[in-house]
């Protein structure tokens, strides 16, 4: 620790500052917006790549053990793969999670910020150090069959370059993983791999065929290896016969090198071409019992390939299985460098220390996806899973929220992290005259001075900068929820502090929605502290229309619908994007009225199909409808496609689920709509409508007045009326 | 003989699909195969001059998408109106007045001093607005008629007045905005003003591609090397996004350029040349073996730049193309030499060559290219998948055992670690399989039993129209043959394909059918 010099926070700071002790957190306030250069000037912020990868894990195994919480924030590549992708305030709670999955699964997180923080009793203070890890995804284990393949939102990736993100820096160095899943699996790969070879030896060598010697070339090349190995081995009997291990005067050198391998004398074959191995091994193979050709990797990934004598037939075996052994650690160890940046997170669930992120159920979503495994189907095993590994996670978003006195602080501000972090943690030497607020908790930062090269001032919007952020945030909220932290002991995990518990495992699903995820049951619940712009949804009664024009707007929608039945039968009408739209009914029948409505008009092409006010929605022959559980379907599926039209007609037309036999139900319904009319009004609709299907076949439309359609039209809508009124 | 020398202009473009307009154009997203974003970085490809500074750009058919979405002021030419009913002139008399009492404000500047109070109530009465330093006055409008009244008044009233329509965000013309000038000079000035804004508006929309406008507007033959997979992305990036079969494609490429020639198709034509594998052992080759009194030299301007990978490869395909050219007697301008033996640039012209997967090397070998394209109909393939071995000697053996159909000869080849393709040399063959697995027929329960499925050539093409990329494509044929197959579109029946796809594609081929 006495190596260690506190750095300040700025580097340009005059020496008296670096003096008093680091302040507390943060520059003077910059506004609540985000238009600043970002970032408090002078956080040093330790960058980490390939290269220091495993100097600055060793640094954080220790300091993670000491912290009482870490702070963690990542930056991604993107966030929704299409614009209907976005979460929106009335999702069901399985929709919504299935959006953040897909956007977890498609983007690549491009930097782990992470902010272990230390209290220190005796100066009162927090002690933090923010890590920011670059991430690159790209492959590193040979025969690894998943595609790397990732998704970037161009507004995302322009976003982080207003911020200066370094895209050189992640591409050139960022550091690879491994997530648990592809470790397991390429470890059971070569496990299986291993097990074959060892059954399958000694019958391993011939198990090649025989290359058949082409050219006189071949046959000369073979005769003469056969006479060199032959002088060789014989050169080693002898003269083990007279001076035991001790080939050095064997002539032997025209293009072999002596050498010893596990002690055996063996040769090393170097400057041959593969076919050339090729019928060496074939020499060995036919006319050497004891001559073993063996081929290894050797630090910098080359083959080395060898000649090796054995004395017996046993002790062939053993060399052969010694070798093996070798490989299978060599790979082992590949496959273990191949963890990578995992490491961190092992070592944060292992820690089982209290982890703190601003809105960071998409960020927790991201890790699990990347570091763990794939994604579960559902928000309840998800969350079970995430609890497993990681039991306690708090969202500072949603400690804000619990707090009045912060409500009230915050209210009207922007809620993202930097204009928070600017309210709730204003320079130490601020003058009291804000009474409101309470004196901060005091924060340092600490920097290793002997490798200052990877420490850079942090930014905004870099992981590093922003889980340091995080952290601060948290330490303030702590303060005001009542929290004390003069008796915290040096080790101390938060998460077990009594303030704190009730507010743990408590996430924001997203920023819209107006509710928390309950991490350790997986269910949601409301948020208190959230303002509804919409009524609560009842997703029985909401149906989902797609492929109408785009020229058609949600008002229209709800104009035209209105028309047909009555101007109390909606409650609201949302727009997905332009080609789709949710229509919420005040009742629940109105949901089958209406798509058998529409199925009847499709089903008839006739005037009345055309001059029916639903014919707005229509209009075009591509509009399709169905209940909200296509709705999810749609979701889960794995394709993108910018429209939600596009999506919707891709996954009806590669699938067989759900919305197929949805789509089913509404043709065939179409013949109860007509019986239904038949049943109540003799001359109804249904024969209204044959006889203008034959009067345009025999005559021409002149035969048919307009009032003749018109009236059709209103049996129709009293019709309806009646059902919903019975019901 | 004398040495003639190409002169070269070397230009490095840096792309990135920014959304400047804020309309999810070009691309809402984009996806990145991680292992060529390393390759890049190894050879120290700039990711942040692309990100940062890179050009934004709208094909042809976004540009057109956007431009109904998002419009500027701009100049309207004033076409004089046939007739005018009352009504008209009262409205035009009024503007006309007003514009009238608002100019004389300026034009004869009051030689009693205002107050500031009074000068800025006289604006604000009058609707005085400035434009950059100039003064100008709104007049709002509410139909195209009216903007035509506008402009015909402000006509009439004097030459040192500039109007601009100022349209709503839907596009329709909403005011009239009356610009006061001091002189001709200035008047001028605005125009050329206006006249930049206008233009930076459009580089906005066209961005880079500008530069492929350029190129194409001028005729000039496109030299490129193995291009077939970069006019694909330049149609779709630049273009339109890209047309349902090749053939479309094709035409459509021809209206942009008419003049493309893929380097490797000309050195097929010299004889020994036929097996170069890339432009550097063509090039080496020709050095070696031919003396060409042609060179290239590359312009001062951008010595000092960087070089980077792609740089070299276009000075390697325009000097390669000059020697050529030169062998093959071609000359830059055919037209204006008498040499009856002088053949033209539009001999070479749009053929390419469909193979993509020609490995970029730098090693300057011959390598043994088969000559032989067998031509075979796709009745003939069958996609097999759900088993287990990982070499095609072990699955021939395998399924040798499992039916009678695979004791007769037929070629094995794996597409991936799980799925292969038989190639049958009779259709017969094929469709007798397929025919039974449709009706699962007794014989081959020993192949069910294995987990083997098969499918034809059209669950295939599905697999690629729908594109699921994204999984193993025996997951994807899974997917897309478990579903009954009454959704195919009609219109494809067999056609056939070339197994060794070392052939070439001719433009002219399918421009004149």
């Amino acid at each position: 620790m006495q190596s260690r010099r506190r750095l300040l926070l700025s580097l340009r700071a005059p020496p008296k500052a670096v003096l008093c002790r680091l302040l507390s957190c943060s520059p003077p306030s910059r506004g609540g917006g985000d238009g600043g250069v970002g970032g408090a000037r002078g956080v040093a912020v330790k960058q980490v790549t390939r290269g220091n990868l495993a100097d600055a894990l060793e640094e954080l195994r220790a300091r993670v053990r000491d912290a009482a919480f870490v702070g963690i924030d990542l930056e991604m590549s993107g966030v929704t793969s299409a614009p209907w992708r976005d979460t929106f305030e009335l999702d069901r709670a399985d929709v919504r999670y299935l959006k953040l999955r897909d956007s977890a699964e498609r983007f690549a997180a491009l930097q782990l910020g992470v902010c272990p923080f230390r209290w220190d009793p005796a100066k009162c203070a927090f002690v933090s150090h923010p890590h920011n890890f670059f991430i690159f995804p790209h492959k590193e284990l040979p025969n690894d069959g998943s595609s790397h393949e990732f998704l970037c939102q161009t507004t995302s990736i322009d976003f982080l370059a207003n911020y200066q993100f370094d895209f050189n820096t992640c591409f050139r160095e960022g550091i690879h993983y491994l997530s648990r899943a592809q470790e397991e699996q390429a470890l059971q790969k070569l496990y299986t791999l291993h097990g074959d070879e060892i059954s399958a030896y000694p019958n391993t060598s011939e198990e090649e065929g025989d290359v058949p010697l082409k050219s006189a070339a071949d046959i000369l090349f073979t005769e003469r290896m056969k006479i060199k190995f032959n002088e060789w081995r014989d050169a080693i009997i002898s003269d083990q016969r007279v001076d035991g291990h001790s080939p050095g005067n064997v002539k032997f050198k025209d293009r072999f090198q002596m050498v010893f391998f596990k002690m055996h004398p063996a040769i090393m074959l170097n400057g041959f071409t593969s076919h050339q191995l090729k019928l060496i091994r074939q020499v060995l193979r036919k006319h050497f019992r004891d001559l073993v050709y063996i081929c290894t990797f050797c630090e910098d990934n080359t083959l080395e390939k060898r000649v090796v004598y054995t004395d017996t037939n046993d002790d062939k075996i053993l060399l052969m299985k010694d070798v093996r052994e070798d490989l299978l650690k060599s790979k082992e160890a590949i496959v273990k460098s191949a963890v990578g940046i995992r490491h961190v997170i092992d070592l944060l669930a292992s820690e089982r220390k209290l982890i703190v992120g601003h809105s960071c159920f998409l960020d927790i979503l991201q890790v699990y996806s990347k570091f763990i495994g794939p994604l579960p189907s559902s928000m309840e095993e998800f969350s079970l899973d995430i609890n497993k590994i990681f039991p306690y996670i708090a969202d500072t978003r949603h400690l804000m929220s619990v707090n009045q006195v912060v409500q009230n602080l915050v209210r009207q501000k922007s809620k993202s992290l930097s204009s928070v972090f600017s309210l709730l943690c204003p320079a130490l030497h601020a003058s009291d005259e804000k009474s409101s607020t309470l004196a901060p908790v005091r924060i340092e930062v600490e920097a290793d001075e002997t490798a200052l090269s990877c420490f850079t001032s942090g930014a905004k919007h870099e992981a590093g900068y922003d889980a340091f952020m995080t952290g601060c945030v948290f330490v303030q909220l702590c303060a005001y929820l009542g929290v004390k932290f003069d008796n915290l002991l040096p080790h101390e995990n938060l998460a077990t502090n009594i303030k704190l518990e009730k507010h743990i495992n408590l996430l924001p699903s997203c920023w819209n929605s107006g509710t928390v995820v309950d991490l350790s049951t997986g269910t949601e619940r409301p948020d208190a502290g959230y303002k509804h712009r919409y009524p609560a949804t009842v997703y029985d009664n909401v149906v989902l229309i797609w492929g109408f024009q785009s020229k058609v707007k949600p008002k229209d929608i709800k104009d035209c619908i209105c028309k047909v039945f009555g101007p109390a039968s909606l409650t609201s009408v949302f727009s997905i994007d332009s080609t789709a739209a949710l229509v919420q009914f005040s009742k629940q029948e109105s949901v089958n009225d209406f798509l058998d409505l529409k199925a009847a008009l499709e089903s008839t092409d006739t005037a009345i199909s055309v001059l029916h006010p639903l014919s707005t929605i229509l209009e075009g022959g591509q509009t399709r409808a169905a209940k909200y559980a296509a709705y999810r379907d749609i979701c889960r599926s794995s394709l993108s496609k910018f429209f939600f039209a596009d999506q919707a007609e891709a996954v009806h037309s590669t699938s067989n689920n759900e919305l197929k036999s949805e789509n089913h139900d509404v043709a065939n319904a179409s013949g109860t709509y007509e019986s239904a009319l038949d049943g109540t009004v003799p001359a109804s609709v249904k024969q209204e409508a044959e006889g203008t299907k034959s009067g345009f076949k025999n005559q021409g439309d002149n035969d048919i007045t307009y009032q003749d359609i018109l009236g059709a039209l209103q049996d129709g809508k009293t019709l309806f009326g009646k059902r919903v009124r019975s019901t | 003989m004398l040495m003639s020398v190409f002169w070269v202009y070397r230009y490095n473009f840096h792309l990135f699909p920014r959304d400047e307009l804020r309309l999810g154009m070009p691309s809402y997203s984009f996806s990145c195969q991680s292992s060529y974003l390393s390759s890049m970085a190894l050879s120290g490809f700039d990711f942040n001059m692309c990100i940062y500074d890179g050009i934004s750009y709208l094909s042809r058919v976004q540009e057109s998408l956007a431009r109904q979405k998002i419009f500027i002021p701009h100049i309207r030419q004033f076409s004089p109106s046939p007739s005018t009913s009352v009504a008209d002139s009262i409205f035009m008399n009024r503007i006309k007045s007003r514009i009238e009492h608002w100019r004389k404000g300026y034009a004869e500047p009051s030689t009693t001093v205002d107050g500031s109070l009074v000068s800025s109530l006289r604006q604000l009465l009058l609707g005085c607005e400035s434009y950059g330093s100039r003064p100008s006055i709104r007049i709002d409008v509410c139909s195209d008629r009216q903007v035509q009244l506008v402009l015909e008044a402000v006509n009439h009233i004097s030459d040192d007045l500039v109007s601009l329509v100022v349209p709503d965000k839907a596009g329709t013309a909403r005011a009239v905005r009356v610009i006061f000038t001091n002189s001709t000079e200035d008047k001028n000035l605005l125009l050329t003003d206006i006249q930049k804004l206008e233009d930076e508006h459009n580089l906005k929309f066209r961005g880079f591609r500008e530069v492929i406008d350029l190129l194409s507007s001028s005729q000039k033959p496109i030299i490129s090397y193995n291009c077939l997979i970069d006019f694909t992305m330049i149609h779709s990036k630049f273009v339109a996004p890209l047309p349902p079969n090749l053939k479309e494609f094709m035409c459509s490429l021809r209206m942009v350029f008419s003049n493309v020639i893929d380097i490797s198709h000309m050195w097929r034509e010299i004889g020994p040349l036929r097996k170069a594998k890339n432009i550097q052992a063509a090039l080496s080759y020709l050095q070696r073996q031919y003396f060409v009194p042609m060179d290239v030299e590359i312009h001062q301007q951008d010595a000092n730049n960087s070089v980077t990978k792609s740089g070299e490869n276009v000075l390697r395909i325009t000097k390669l193309f000059a020697k050529l050219s030169n062998l093959l007697k071609i000359s830059p301008n055919s037209q204006s030499q008498s040499d009856e033996k002088c053949y033209t640039v539009e001999e070479y012209c749009n053929i390419f060559y469909p193979s993509c997967k020609v490995k970029e090397s730098d090693d300057a070998n011959f390598s043994n290219e088969s000559d032989t394209n067998r031509a075979m109909s796709t009745d003939n393939v069958v996609f097999l998948w759900g088993f287990r071995e990982t070499s095609v000697k072990e699955l021939r053996s395998h399924l040798a055992g499992l039916h009678h159909v695979f004791l007769k000869d037929f070629e094995l080849k794996l597409l991936d670690r799980s799925c292969s393709a038989l190639i049958f040399h009779s259709s017969d063959m094929a469709t007798e399989l397929l025919r039974e697995i449709s009706l699962e027929s007794p014989s081959l329960s020993d192949f069910f039993s294995e987990g083997l499925k098969a499918g034809g050539f059209d669950v295939y093409m599905k697999v690629c129209r729908l594109g699921l990329w994204d999984s193993d494509l025996a997951e994807a044929l899974e997917g897309v043959s478990s579903e009954p197959a009454t959704s195919m579109p009609s219109g494809h029946g067999t056609s056939e394909i070339y197994w060794n796809s070392s052939l070439m594609l001719d433009l002219r081929e399918y421009l004149e059918c």
